[in-house]
């Protein structure tokens, strides 16, 4: 594969339903150094579906003036995240006969089962997205690179990303109208992992959870490649919500208590304790029960973490039919990690615990600079990483804005 | 008015007959009761109480089988009996489980029957449990809207909050009694306004004055404290209660009825800072009528019992509602009041959002609302 000179600046940019968080890095021996950052609040976003463009395109281009501001410099292309219910994954294989005399598999023939697992066409209305790579199988053995090894039947495997064709249309026109150009997109999860997990435990098996505000999006990783990948429309402001209907208060007041007393575990405790809604018991100032916060709060927390179970258990099942695949340690010796805003949520890493059966951690991203070693900048962090890593294949300007999609395909 | 008792109440339907028949031993004797029911089964033999057997022919003293359409087919075919039975009577409470057959189907026509007649109508329904399936549910929203159309006054039970009230070990019984317990305050309330004897009496005319007109957002709540500061704490109870229906801090109501009932010791200044409370929460800028009762049983405790209504919104030139889901016209001033649309009060700020479906569940609306679990009581 040809390598291109990496452009001098790397920016990301990952759009969330709370924020939006953008990155300007300049790579200096496959290191980056971070020349600007800037984090705005998300307008016209909700439940990770766009539902207002004009508020949108208005907070992104805050974001986009800001790092220009700080650079000095134009930016003129950069990686965009996708994640939300409108992403989504499945495997798809490619195969090849090797038919060489000596058995021998050519570089000819990867490409051929390469292109043949690429051949099937996404479902109507959605486009494809990334192929991730899974691991290529050699009569059956994974094989890390399977050129001049013997063989008779090579079997390549890719996690196929798709999302719905007008969501991309208009995340990309949307940055086109700001005269850039996406240069790649990246899967939030996978960049929230990359940010957090490192190779041991990628080949071990391991799962980053990715708890946003309005969307909860998963990663498992196995032997080394990703296995599959989801998204659960639910996530912090849903702990938010269901705080201002038990105790009736205004979402900013039950945000500003979820901050501060909430908790993803419930303890009996917690009954005992009644705390002010402001704290200076002056007028307007209320009381609550810490009990009943953390009642709603676990509640909600432990659901989201049991809906990811759920939906883990039932990919592992498509992937492996008729095997029981078992959801456990053994399975996944490094077990969760949590990134994420809503990761900093009080005993967030017990709660997971309990509910998997699996190790927990929270996710830190091993950034240089002290503010950003935070679960929420998992994700822009992770962009970051996973654009250097990324090895970018040549990218010629789009001849229209749908072409150069398709030329994406990549592993 | 000659009729010695001046207040009617009615249960509709199986969940109306059986909460109206333990309600009936405990009532005053100001109130009439009557139970209106298609199954033969529910209808109890009350002493003092009308029982009318409704679509004999219909449906031969079974039930409806939970279909709305024979509950109205079976009102309709039995409508003299029923004229008689409301004949004259001022005031007419209504209780109907609204899941249900009978009075999914009949409670909104019974109760223009009883207008008709020229009564007041408070209607109390009760909305069925989430766990009792989406059929039931869009039934009980269906007749809602019906009925909120046709009575003067019109105050919503959920069942799903009510079991969030007692105790998660609380036997099945209490659970039952708490939804006794609400209906009951307000009817022992209305009744003792025109009860002989009160500290501060208020005569008939003027409580329905306040449900002067059909399809008013109603707002009813109640509580009650003891101790030293017993007053004060009812009043509390009843501004905080969880049950005062989808009322938000601010929705304020134009009418106010205030009744408090205390021991010996309650004084009229007491009183008077109870009605100041709740006037302070719930408005009351058009009308506040005071009710005031000692009743020496009662000891240290206070009870508070408010029923409000604000005159319907004036008809708007051209229809402003926004199209909600499926259609549905939702109208701002009525979420305000809380005419129980589900999505108003259990979504929260998600309330105009699609739906987020997993595993069959609206995910949107609260966990613990869902699993029905009882929250730990405030502070």
């Amino acid at each position: 594969m040809k390598k291109k000179p990496l452009p001098a600046l790397i920016t990301v940019i990952d759009i969330g339903t709370h924020k939006t968080v953008a990155l300007v890095g300049q790579v200096i021996n496959g290191k980056a150094r971070m020349l600007s950052f800037s984090e705005r609040r998300t307008d016209g976003v909700v439940k990770g579906t766009v539902v207002d463009l004009d508020k949108l395109h208005a907070s992104v281009h805050e974001v986009v003036n800001d790092l220009e501001r700080v650079t000095q410099r134009a930016v003129h292309e950069i990686y965009l995240s996708i994640a939300g219910p409108s992403v989504e994954g499945e495997r798809v294989k490619g195969f090849v006969a090797v038919p060489a005399h000596d058995g021998k598999v050519t570089p000819r023939d990867l490409a051929e089962a390469i292109a043949s697992a690429k051949r099937l066409e996404p479902p109507q209305g959605r486009m494809t997205m990334l192929y991730m790579r899974q691991p290529t199988l050699l009569d059956g053995r994974a094989v890390a690179n399977p050129v001049g090894l013997q063989g008779k039947r090579l079997e390549v495997n890719f996690w196929r990303i798709t999302m719905e064709e007008g969501n991309v249309r208009f995340r990309v026109s949307m940055v086109n109208g700001m005269s850039m150009h996406v240069r790649e997109f990246i899967l939030a999860s996978h960049a929230a992992a990359c940010a957090v997990v490192n190779d041991t435990e990628r080949q071990g098996g391991v799962m980053v959870i990715d708890v946003g505000a309005g969307t909860t999006d998963w990663i498992l990783y196995y032997k080394g490649h990703i296995l599959c990948a989801g998204s659960i429309p639910v996530g912090g402001e849903h702990v938010t919500n269901d705080l201002s209907v038990a105790l009736r208060i205004s979402r900013d007041t039950a945000e500003d208590l979820k901050l501060r007393f909430a908790s993803a575990l419930h303890r009996p405790t917690d009954l005992n304790q009644t705390i002010w809604k402001d704290g200076n018991q002056g007028v307007g100032d209320q009381q609550f029960n810490r009990g009943t916060i953390t009642q709603v709060t676990s509640l909600r927390f432990q659901e989201i973490i049991e809906f990811v179970r759920k939906d883990v258990v039932r990919n592992l099942e498509q992937i492996f039919p008729g095997h029981a695949v078992k959801f456990d340690q053994n399975f996944l010796p490094s077990g969760a990690i949590l990134t994420g805003g809503t990761a900093n949520l009080a005993d967030a890493v017990e709660a997971t615990q309990t509910v998997l059966g699996l190790p927990a951690r929270i996710g830190q991203t091993q950034f240089d600079t002290e503010a950003l070693r935070k679960p929420e900048y998992a994700g822009v962090v992770g962009m970051m990483v996973a654009a250097i890593e990324d090895a970018p294949p040549v990218v010629r300007r789009p001849r229209g804005t749908f072409d150069w999609l398709r030329d994406l395909f990549r592993f | 008015m000659s009729n010695p008792a001046p207040i009617l109440l009615v249960g509709l339907g199986g969940a109306g007959c059986s909460i109206v028949g333990r309600l009936a031993p405990a009532l005053p004797q100001e109130v009439k009761v009557a139970l209106i029911d298609t199954d033969a089964t529910t209808l109890q033999n009350l002493e003092n109480a009308e029982v009318l057997q409704i679509g004999r022919a219909l449906t031969r003293g079974m039930g409806t089988g939970g279909e709305p359409a024979v509950g109205l087919t079976a009102l309709e075919a039995d409508e003299p009996q029923l004229r008689r039975i409301l004949n004259a009577y001022p005031l007419v409470v209504l209780v109907a489980g609204l899941g249900g057959g009978t009075a999914g189907g009949a409670a909104a026509s019974f109760a223009a029957m009883a207008t008709e007649a020229g009564a007041t109508v408070l209607a109390f329904a009760t909305i069925p449990f989430s766990h009792e399936g989406e059929r039931r549910k869009r039934q009980a929203s269906e007749a809602l809207t019906k009925l909120a159309a046709k009575a003067h006054g019109l105050v919503v039970v959920e069942n799903d909050l009510l079991l969030m009230q007692v105790p998660a070990d609380a036997p099945l019984s209490a659970s039952f009694a708490a939804a006794d317990e609400w209906v009951a305050g307000s009817i022992r309330a209305l009744a003792s306004a025109f009860m002989p004897g009160a500290l501060v009496p208020v005569d008939s005319a003027s409580v329905r004055s306040i449900l002067s007109q059909v399809g008013s957002p109603t707002l009813f709540t109640c509580g009650h404290g003891e101790g030293p500061d017993a007053a004060k704490l009812a009043a509390r109870a009843a501004c905080e209660s969880s049950l005062s229906y989808g009322l938000g801090t601010t929705a304020k109501v134009g009418s106010l009825f205030v009744h408090v009932a205390g021991g010996e010791k309650l004084s009229a200044t007491e009183a008077f800072e109870v009605v100041n409370m709740v006037r302070a929460k719930f408005g009351g800028e058009v009308t506040t009528l005071v009710g005031a009762r000692i009743k020496p049983e009662l000891g240290d405790r206070v009870e508070v019992a408010v029923l409000g209504a604000s005159l319907p919104p004036p008809p708007k030139p051209k229809p402003k509602g926004k199209a909600g889901k499926g259609g549905k016209v939702v109208d701002d001033q009525q979420q305000i009041f809380g005419f129980a649309t589900e999505e108003s009060i259990r979504r929260g700020l998600f309330g105009s959002t699609p739906f987020t479906f997993i595993d069959g569940a609206d995910v949107d609306v609260p966990t613990y609302i869902r699993k029905s679990i009882r929250l730990a009581t405030g502070p």
